[in-house]
């Protein structure tokens, strides 16, 4: 109750202050991160609408969501760090992309899940590159009701995509050596990815 | 060394000597694999550089059958920017197209130009490519179906997509972040 009541004075202070239009006040209280042990919270709750003749009940169940493991580094900020996977991870990691991503296939944003900006940026790079390689095919935008889909077109299969489909361009003259218009793959902003797949040896 | 033993080391000699120089049909499938890639392992089989007897006027290349065309990938945005050009030869007859409307016209000659210009320049070079047999499917005829002796393992790990993980892979896989731990007042 020490973190929840420490947290309700931090708001009266902050809603006291009269701050001018060009100080941009931060929405958010940084709390430190506590691991799932200490922190003391009322857990997720499951909205249950039950209707008995004249009176309706609404209430939240508490859900019993059992603990995982502990990240290795819990005093991080950002879950990536926690977890010691800075630079470790590739699009082909679909396991650890779904769980920053929406059920249609957009990213969540980076106040919730507590990522910090470059992450988060690298994180919707590879999560962008898996969904042109076909590596998410349930993360797809709803359609509207009674939308009868039309026989898809047969999609070329790609990898490491960084451009979308519709805005790249052909290279037509692709030059010299010295002023070569190269065709990029993958991304610059992944550049420190340590490749952890072994490599085969090169059969004669 | 009687004459009977004579002619029997001679006899085993002379087959094994038939079966260093006999051509193997290696089999290759090329789907979601870059199309250099497996224009590499062609080449290099054609040719017959992964023997060590090799050597350039022997005709040692072996038949290599390709399958799965259609289904190439390309890595990054090759298939709207990689172009092939040719010119007919008439004036006006520059012809450029990018690889995805040379793909939809001809699914095999991505992989067959790429073989093609991997071999050596030389007059070598069509008797090579009458070697190789490129199909866009997995339908083979039953005469080159029989021939094949040796699949090639794929030169690219395809990744697995997230519906191919089962329920209990998904579950290992540790929770990075939970929604009570976000930063909120």
């Amino acid at each position: 109750m020490a973190a929840r009541s420490m947290l309700r004075s931090v708001w009266t202070s902050f809603a006291g202050l009269k701050l001018g239009t060009n100080v941009r006040v931060q929405q958010w209280i940084n709390v430190p991160q506590l691991p799932a042990t200490t922190i003391q919270s009322r857990g997720i709750r499951i909205v249950v609408e039950k209707t008995e003749g004249k009176t309706t009940t609404i209430e939240g169940q508490i859900l019993d969501v059992p603990e995982g493991p502990q990240p290795p580094n819990p005093a991080a900020k950002c879950p990536i760090y926690r977890w010691n996977l800075q630079h470790k991870y590739n699009y082909t990691d679909v396991l650890l992309l779904s769980q920053f991503i929406r059920s249609d296939g957009g990213m969540l944003p980076k106040r919730i899940t507590g990522l910090c900006p470059e992450e988060h940026n690298k994180i919707a790079i590879c999560v962008q590159m898996a969904h042109r390689a076909g590596l998410l095919p349930d993360h797809r935008p709803k359609l509207p009701e009674g939308h009868v889909p039309k026989k898809p077109k047969a999609q070329l299969k790609r990898y490491l995509t960084r451009w979308s489909i519709d805005s790249v361009k052909p290279i037509y003259k692709t030059g010299l050596k010295w002023c070569k218009k190269h065709m990029a793959v993958g991304h610059p902003a992944l550049k420190d990815n340590v490749i952890t797949v072994l490599l085969q040896e090169e059969k004669p | 060394m009687s004459s009977m033993e004579k002619t029997y080391c001679h006899i085993k000699y002379r087959s094994l000597q038939w079966a260093t120089f006999a051509r193997s049909w290696f089999l290759i499938d090329a789907r979601m694999q870059p199309p250099g890639k497996v224009a590499t392992m062609c080449s290099i089989r054609l040719q017959g550089k992964h023997k060590p007897i090799y050597h350039a006027l022997s005709d040692i290349g072996d038949h290599v059958v390709v399958i799965n065309t259609k289904h190439i990938a390309f890595s990054g945005n090759k298939w709207e920017q990689k172009v092939y050009s040719s010119h007919t030869g008439y004036p006006g007859g520059f012809k450029q197209v990018t690889a995805a409307q040379l793909h939809h016209k001809d699914p095999k000659a991505i992989v067959k130009l790429a073989v093609y210009g991997m071999l050596p320049r030389n007059l070598h070079r069509r008797t090579m490519m009458q070697r190789l047999h490129i199909f866009p499917e997995d339908e083979l005829p039953d005469n080159i179906r029989a021939n094949l002796t040796e699949e090639l393992p794929q030169a690219r790990e395809i990744p697995r997509k997230l519906s191919e993980y089962t329920q209990e892979e998904i579950d290992a896989f540790p929770k990075l972040w939970t929604p009570y731990h976000y930063r909120c007042m």
